[in-house]
């Protein structure tokens, strides 16, 4: 077949000769064959694991968190280039948008759901691993939900073998019950000759809280999108994303923080390299909802820019109708600075040294943020690799 | 919070909407819309050159192919078919102020523009619905070499070679829908060349009145600023308010030579019944500077976003921002640059004020080229809520594609902080005068950058806005 969607919708569009709006993915001759999602591993007592569920069955369990987001919608008008109708179908907004879910129900993609039973604190990992060998073209859909006052973590590894050919596609929606926490960490580490895309679409209650952490390092081709609905007062949503693009990989991401709910607390944080001729494209997107008072929103994005031939765009917006909020977004795009490669060559470490030691210390400074040791030493060789 | 402060009206702007009545014996007005048949027939009104009346065709077939942006304010409600594009008063420019027709002369005594002619300015032009009433220059400036003139004079007159090679080439008809518009329908703006080396400086200004209802203005401004050269021009723009759309879509063009520096300020404070979808850019090469200070107070709508190539090596550019969003305004703004030069360097700095249910937008993009290197910029954003019925939305883009860049870009979101008005209540000041002072500290930065008369105007606004009369 070939597949062909507009993913990754700014949420507010602007002029077109940025070419940011959004992206397409345009494949041909894929043959996807696996959609079923691997079986998920270490899973602790009171975390209950359900294969092969429906979309209809799935629909169910947003839909009070769907009836909450209509209630809260004032009929007040959007801003300019307002992209959020495109995606009203879905069954919560994911960063993506609705075809990354139009293809999963055309593929007949059936999701695994894993539920943290209410008050049930599981502190060890939850792990799902892909691991592509060459030709293989997957899709999968999890679901994670975690009932009132629960926590889980799930962490979710992708790799292949080297020089392996192949797709692999995740769409991942998330469920935090009141006060309840889910931690979800995702670290790629596919072969360059791989295109990937990974869909995160959330959804955070009264005082619960939804963690991400992304290592984006490897894959050809990668699409990226996760939105975060703030539903409810008190709620929080934290992202930290750290990316090494080289060669001519590619990698596009939309980030959304919606903030409905009063007192709601999004922080957003990107780190990324990019060498050779690298190409990256963020959008970040922190949008304060009529209501969404007492709310506070920061997203900050640094990017070392070690090639002249790369490119890399962003589009840091911030959208508000709420007088009593306190939004930022900041951006730092650049080189070494002259200052920190003076100070490693008075202490006898040559330029070259010396970028692939700031690389390792900027990856590893979002890497160390995984609560597993062993995953930390394979993102850790996966650098030493590449570099 | 008292309720007091929480209910913010529109500015009083009793004094640009005094409207005289234009009557068929002393105005020509083109019927409405925009057909080949009317713009043949401008081009005949205005003695074009045979150049300019095919500008003018290919324009006009490019705005017709031409689509509308999907990324900006909703524009359903303006239908083209019933604007005029040319109304002018059956009277020839003036080059002395008693000679201006009794009715167009005392709108302009209202706005103060003859006074400040004569207080603080090298010269200034009028222009009164689509041509220019009034043009002067002072001698001392004329003396200098400044040629400052209007557009149509230039066209045609020892300057006609110098307006064919830079007509349109800095904003060509295919950049978008409004500037073909423009280029099938411009007349009035000024033009204005500032020779090699000299150096003008006191301002010259032109002002913009859009009297008409139902009427576009489509004025042209080209301004040459020579190598060494250094120019101050100010704009300023208003229009009484009709219940039926009126369309401002200028065009701007700005040519900094080597090592010249020329600053653009703009007030633009058009009704609330306008839709101002204005196109402005400069050039600027080697070692030149352009500096941009707008304030955008009216409108309906807006879509402004004065852009900046910086195409010589070690140019620089600086823009200066404010946006007064309030009832009823979709006002779309900001600022463009290209880095193409090495050791380029620009600043963006604006704030914006949404209020009484308006809203307003601050949309950017920073482009650094390949060969740009050395490059750097900086963007700063600040927005400001007065209530919870408006809306304030950030919008920056940037493509970076060098390494050797230094990119920093910021923006805030908020609210006048509680603390603030409790510490300056604290201190003797009512609540209202508390916020007015906290919102004139928002937008004292841009206001130091404005001459003074407007900066003492723009705070007069501010006040008017806190206090709610």
């Amino acid at each position: 077949m070939d597949l062909k969607m507009k993913v990754n919708h700014l949420p507010a569009l602007t002029y077109r000769f940025l070419k940011s709006n959004d992206s397409e993915i345009d494949l041909k001759d894929i043959n996807i064959e696996d959609t079923v999602s691997p079986d998920p591993e270490d899973v602790p007592s009171g975390v209950t694991v359900e294969k092969n569920v429906s979309e209809a069955d799935v629909a169910k369990l947003f839909q009070a968190a769907k009836d909450k987001i209509k209630s809260k919608d004032k009929g007040l008008a959007g801003p300019n280039g307002d992209t959020f109708p495109l995606n009203k179908g879905q069954i919560i907004r994911s960063g993506m948008g609705i075809e990354v879910d139009n293809l999963m129900d055309e593929m007949k993609v059936l999701s695994t759901v894993i539920t943290a039973g209410e008050g049930v604190k599981a502190t060890e990992p939850i792990h799902i691993r892909y691991s592509l060998a060459d030709g293989d073209c997957t899709l999968g859909r999890q679901v994670i939900c975690a009932k009132k006052d629960s926590e889980i973590t799930v962490i979710m590894e992708y790799d292949s073998e080297a020089e392996a050919n192949g797709l692999l596609g995740i769409s991942t929606r998330l469920l935090a019950e009141e006060g309840a926490k889910i931690n979800l960490i995702k670290v790629q580490m596919l072969s360059e000759k791989q295109v990937h895309f990974d869909d995160i679409g959330g959804v955070v209650d009264d005082r619960a809280d939804i963690d991400v952490i992304t290592m984006q390092l490897g894959a050809g081709k990668t699409w990226h999108g996760c939105c975060v609905n703030l539903l409810g007062k008190n709620s929080v949503f934290n992202n930290h994303t750290g990316y090494l693009c080289r060669h001519e990989q590619t990698y596009d991401m939309n980030y959304i923080a919606d903030q409905y709910g009063e007192k709601t607390e999004s922080n957003m944080v990107f780190r990324g390299v990019l060498l050779d001729k690298a190409e990256k494209t963020f959008r970040g997107t922190l949008d304060f909802k009529a209501g969404s008072s007492g709310s506070v929103g920061d997203e900050q994005e640094d990017t070392l820019l070690l090639s002249p031939d790369v490119i890399n765009r962003t589009v840091p917006v911030i959208l508000c109708q709420e007088e009593d909020v306190d939004g930022r977004h900041g951006a730092t795009i650049g080189q070494l600075g002259d200052d920190t490669l003076f100070y490693m060559q008075s202490r006898g470490i040559d330029e070259d040294s010396a970028k692939k030691l700031m690389i390792r210390a900027r990856m590893e400074s979002i890497a160390r943020m995984i609560p597993d040791e062993a995953i930390i030493v394979r993102i850790q060789q996966f650098i030493r690799t590449i570099l | 919070m008292s309720d007091n402060n929480k209910t913010v009206v529109d500015i009083d702007r009793s004094v640009y909407d005094i409207k005289d009545v234009e009557n068929e014996q002393d105005f020509y007005r083109m019927e409405d819309g925009f057909t080949e048949d009317i713009v043949r027939k401008i081009s005949e009104e205005k003695h074009d050159p045979e150049w300019m009346k095919e500008f003018r065709l290919n324009s006009l077939k490019l705005y017709n192919e031409l689509e509308m942006p999907d990324w900006g304010p909703d524009t359903d409600e303006l239908d083209m078919n019933l604007i005029s594009s040319y109304v002018r008063s059956k009277t020839d420019m003036k080059g002395k102020w008693e000679d201006v027709p009794e009715d167009i002369k005392n709108t302009f005594e209202r706005l103060g523009i003859p006074e400040a002619e004569r207080e603080s300015l090298a010269g200034v032009g009028a222009q009164y619905d689509s041509e220019l009433v009034y043009h002067n220059v002072k001698d001392e400036v004329a003396d200098q070499g400044v040629v400052y003139t209007d557009m149509e004079s230039a066209l045609t007159g020892e300057y006609a070679d110098m307006v064919h090679e830079y007509f349109m080439k800095l904003v060509p008809p295919t950049d978008h829908k409004y500037a073909a518009l423009h280029g099938a329908v411009w007349s009035g703006g000024s033009f204005v060349y500032v020779p090699k080396g000299v150096k003008v400086d006191i301002p010259l200004q032109s002002y913009f009145r859009l009297n008409a209802a139902g009427a576009g203005q489509f004025e042209h401004t080209l301004i040459i600023v020579d190598e060494g050269a250094d120019l101050h021009f100010i704009e300023g723009c208003s229009a009484p308010k009709y219940n039926v759309a009126n369309l401002h879509a200028g065009c701007v063009e700005l040519f900094v030579k080597k090592n010249a520096r020329l600053r653009y300020s703009t007030i633009e404070n058009w009704s609330k019944n306008m839709y101002n979808l204005n196109t402005k850019r400069a050039l600027v090469e080697e070692g030149a500077r352009m500096e941009w200070v707008s304030g955008s107070f009216g409108s309906h709508t807006s879509y402004l976003y004065p852009m900046t190539i910086l195409k010589g090596d070690h140019s620089t550019m600086e823009y200066t921002g404010i946006t007064f969003a309030g009832k009823g305004q979709n006002l779309d703004t900001g600022a463009k640059v290209v880095h193409q030069g090495k050791y380029t360097s620009s600043l963006i700095s604006t704030k914006s004020i949404s209020k009484s249910g308006g809203i307003g937008t601050y949309r950017s993009s920073v482009i650094i080229n390949k060969e740009a290197k050395h490059a750097k910029t900086s963007v700063s954003c600040d927005s400001l809520m007065l209530d919870s019925i408006s809306r304030a939305d950030t919008i920056p883009g940037m493509d970076i594609r060098t390494d050797d860049a230094d990119v920093g870009h910021e923006a805030k979101i908020g609210r006048i902080s509680d603390e603030a008005v409790f510490y300056l209540m604290s201190r003797g000041l009512s609540e209202e005068d508390a916020r007015a002072m906290i919102v004139s500290g928002f937008a004292n930065p841009v206001s130091k950058e404005l001459p003074l008369e407007y900066a003492v105007e723009m705070n007069n606004l501010i006040k008017l806005e806190m206090s709610g009369g």
